[in-house]
């Protein structure tokens, strides 16, 4: 049993790259996480001065983790969670202790209804009200910024080996096309993410709730099943980077992190796709809000940002001009990482409801089942 | 489950002990097991069962609202002309059905061995165990390793032509190896235990009065081993009605069984009414097969 416990949590991750992987590590990888499950199952006090950070892996910058540790002398005790969902499950099923957490803007909108988060103290995060572009600021999902900062955003597309793949496509379309050629595509295991790209390949809304419309979706998967290697958040990346998948449906960090490995392009669908943010949420019952507040604080100062997104190759939300000779200096002209303005406007954020949930699921199950 | 079982023979076994005059034992002694029992599994399991007729509002909440939905869903889906969740749970009966047998098959012969041959018995019993001190998901990672088609067997094997290796990883067939391996200890210590209480004079008696090897084999090794084949069959059969992990890491997660479906429900769909009564159609399921069995293992006294 406590094998399936750590199995949901294994270190999968947005930035799921591990370099070099191996199964190996990643074994390691879990056999450290079943320590750690056991401390938080026990709810072993935290001593003064912890912060327990639950995120998802690869995620933060290893030397972030020591340049906090050494600036304020709280040492950060690492959970990982593979999806938005796993993160509300556990909230939800009365998992307390974690002081921060990072989930996509329609998940921070739901913990928030569903008052789960703790309001934020605005005047420990001097930093983030100084070098935060304000856009990220009062977005849609958390009007106020009373719960949330914004901590990174991406989009959703797919990514190929340009070594392996002589086409060089730019749309769902192709993507598809290529998938039923070389049988050699991995995917994120997320219903919203798969569902809503194929979804705007058909011209439809990324968050269609229409039954007809996600139908002719449904077909489309069925038929590209048969030509998946693997459904995995954690390692579709890496088994295109050992090239036992060419082509993945994933995110723009991992994209350029496996660009930086072997040869390969990531690309933002030309019919559309998905853009997210992902917020820093301190959740009801953190023993050391504290801590979460200093954290968020401390990640603001140009240099530690500079750094993570050096990491994560995602986008920070701080003022572009606040990056320029940090770590991500030269990151900031990368399309990948910065996509232009024309590009983001054609993509969507995740606004799936209840009802468009149970019918991507049902979707996923059949895809998964057939 | 298998604790039930193990708690009805002693039962059994006690009642005897008793008659002859045995040690009797207090019985507040049983208090830990059946506090751990009621804490444990039969509060979780009236949770799961009230929240099987619950209906989800908004976005995850339950309400517990004493509706047959769930169920009445199910029986359609079961019994209807469009039958997803019948075909999971089909395809998960197969694969218990299927690992239970390959276990036994590869077992048998090794507990067979340990027990009438051997000679370092103790070491060899070590060595099935040892895997044991590895986590479960290390294990199942190692196969990654060892399907992968660039592992060096497989290159081999390729090369003289033998086998399509690239076929093997993230496939049903690697599910069913790493079951059959992962499983392998749970068949294989029963066995021993029941073999090793063998008296193998009557198998030479019987060789002797004029039987063949085989026939001795039926007539006496086989009814001798057989509470050793049920047991060991019960603890392979009931846990791979919901193996989760074995098809996440080495069926790529792209084949789905009861395992997976039911975890989907409570970690990404946020349907635990669905998971819920999902899971209690498993639990009913294997109670039936548990009736079944019990009652086979009776029979299987009565006679001997």
């Amino acid at each position: 049993m406590s094998d399936e416990i750590t199995m949901w949590e294994q270190p999968v991750s947005r930035r799921g790259f591990v370099a070099g992987a191996t199964a190996a590590a990643l074994a390691v990888a879990g056999l450290g996480r079943l320590g750690g499950d056991a401390f938080a199952a026990t709810g072993a006090a935290d001593a003064e001065g912890t912060l327990f950070y639950y995120n998802w892996a690869q995620y933060v910058n290893p030397k972030t983790y020591a340049a906090f540790e050494k600036a304020t002398g709280i040492k950060v005790k690492k959970g990982f969670y593979d999806s938005n969902e796993t993160l509300h499950a556990k909230l939800k099923g009365g998992a307390r202790g974690y002081d921060l957490v990072c989930p996509t803007g329609y998940m921070t909108k739901v913990l928030i209804a569903e008052k789960r988060l703790e309001p934020l103290d605005w005047s420990k995060l001097k930093n983030v009200s100084k070098n935060v572009d304000p856009k990220f600021h009062n977005t849609p999902d958390d009007p106020k910024s009373t719960y949330s900062v914004a901590k990174d955003w991406g989009t959703t597309g797919f990514m190929y080996r340009t070594d392996k793949i002589k086409e060089r496509p730019t749309s769902w379309k192709e993507f598809v096309a290529l998938t039923k050629k070389y049988g050699k595509t991995s995917m994120v295991d997320s219903s919203p993410e798969v569902v809503g790209s194929i979804a705007t390949m058909l011209g439809y809304s990324y968050n269609t709730e229409n039954e007809k419309e996600l139908d002719q979706v449904k077909k489309i998967l069925l038929d590209l099943k048969p030509h998946v290697v693997a459904l995995h958040s954690s390692n579709y990346d890496t088994l295109i980077a050992s090239g036992k998948a060419w082509m993945g449906l994933g995110w723009n960090g991992d994209g350029l992190a496996l660009a930086a490995k072997v040869p390969a392009q990531y690309v933002v669908a030309k019919e559309g796709g998905e853009i997210w943010i992902d917020y820093y949420n301190i959740p009801v019952g953190a023993k050391n809000p504290d801590a979460a507040h200093a954290w968020i604080d401390f990640v603001y100062r140009p240099q530690i940002a500079g750094l993570e997104t050096s990491f994560t190759y995602y986008g920070s939300p701080l003022k572009r001009s606040l990056l320029k000779g940090t770590a991500a200096g030269k990151l900031l002209t990368d399309k990948v990482v910065f996509p232009p303005a024309a590009t983001v406007r054609k993509l969507e954020t995740n606004e799936v409801t209840a009802k468009g949930t149970r019918l991507r699921e049902r979707i996923w199950t059949e895809f998964k089942a057939s | 489950m298998a604790s039930t079982e193990a708690e009805a023979t002693e039962h059994r076994r006690g009642e005897t002990r008793a008659g002859a005059g045995g040690p009797r034992y207090p019985g507040w002694l049983a208090v830990p097991a059946v506090a751990w029992y009621v804490l444990f599994f039969l509060v979780p399991l009236a949770f799961i069962a009230v929240t099987s007729f619950g209906e989800v509002v908004g976005f995850s909440d339950v309400a517990y609202t004493w509706t047959l939905d769930n169920y009445r869903y199910l029986w359609d889906d079961f019994f209807g002309e469009f039958h997803l969740y019948r075909d999971i749970f089909l395809e998960t009966f197969k694969l218990s059905v299927i690992g239970t047998l390959s276990t036994l098959v590869i077992g048998f012969p090794l507990a067979y061995y340990i027990a009438r041959y051997a000679k370092h018995k103790t070491l060899l019993l070590l060595l099935v165990i040892v895997p044991f001190w590895t986590s479960f998901l290390i294990r199942a990672y190692a196969w990654l390793i060892i399907l992968d088609p660039e592992f060096p067997v497989f290159r081999a094997l390729g090369m003289s032509g033998f086998i399509e290796s690239q076929e093997l990883l993230f496939t049903p067939k690697a599910v069913y190896i790493g079951v059959a391996y992962n499983y392998l200890p749970l068949m294989v210590l029963p066995l021993y235990a029941a073999l090793e209480r063998i008296d193998w004079s009557l198998v030479e008696a019987a060789q002797d009065l004029g039987d063949p090897p085989w026939r001795a084999f039926r007539r006496i090794t086989l009814p001798l081993a057989l509470p050793g084949i049920l047991a060991g069959s019960l603890l392979v059969f009931i846990p791979l009605m919901g193996e989760y992990i074995i098809p996440v890491i080495l069926g790529g997660n792209k084949t789905f069984y009861a395992g997976n479906l039911i975890a989907q429900q409570f970690l990404e769909s946020r349907d635990w009414p669905l998971g819920s009564a999902l899971a209690m159609v498993v639990i009913g399921a294997l109670t039936i097969a548990l009736l079944v069995y019990a009652r086979a293992l009776g029979r299987q006294e009565q006679h001997s």
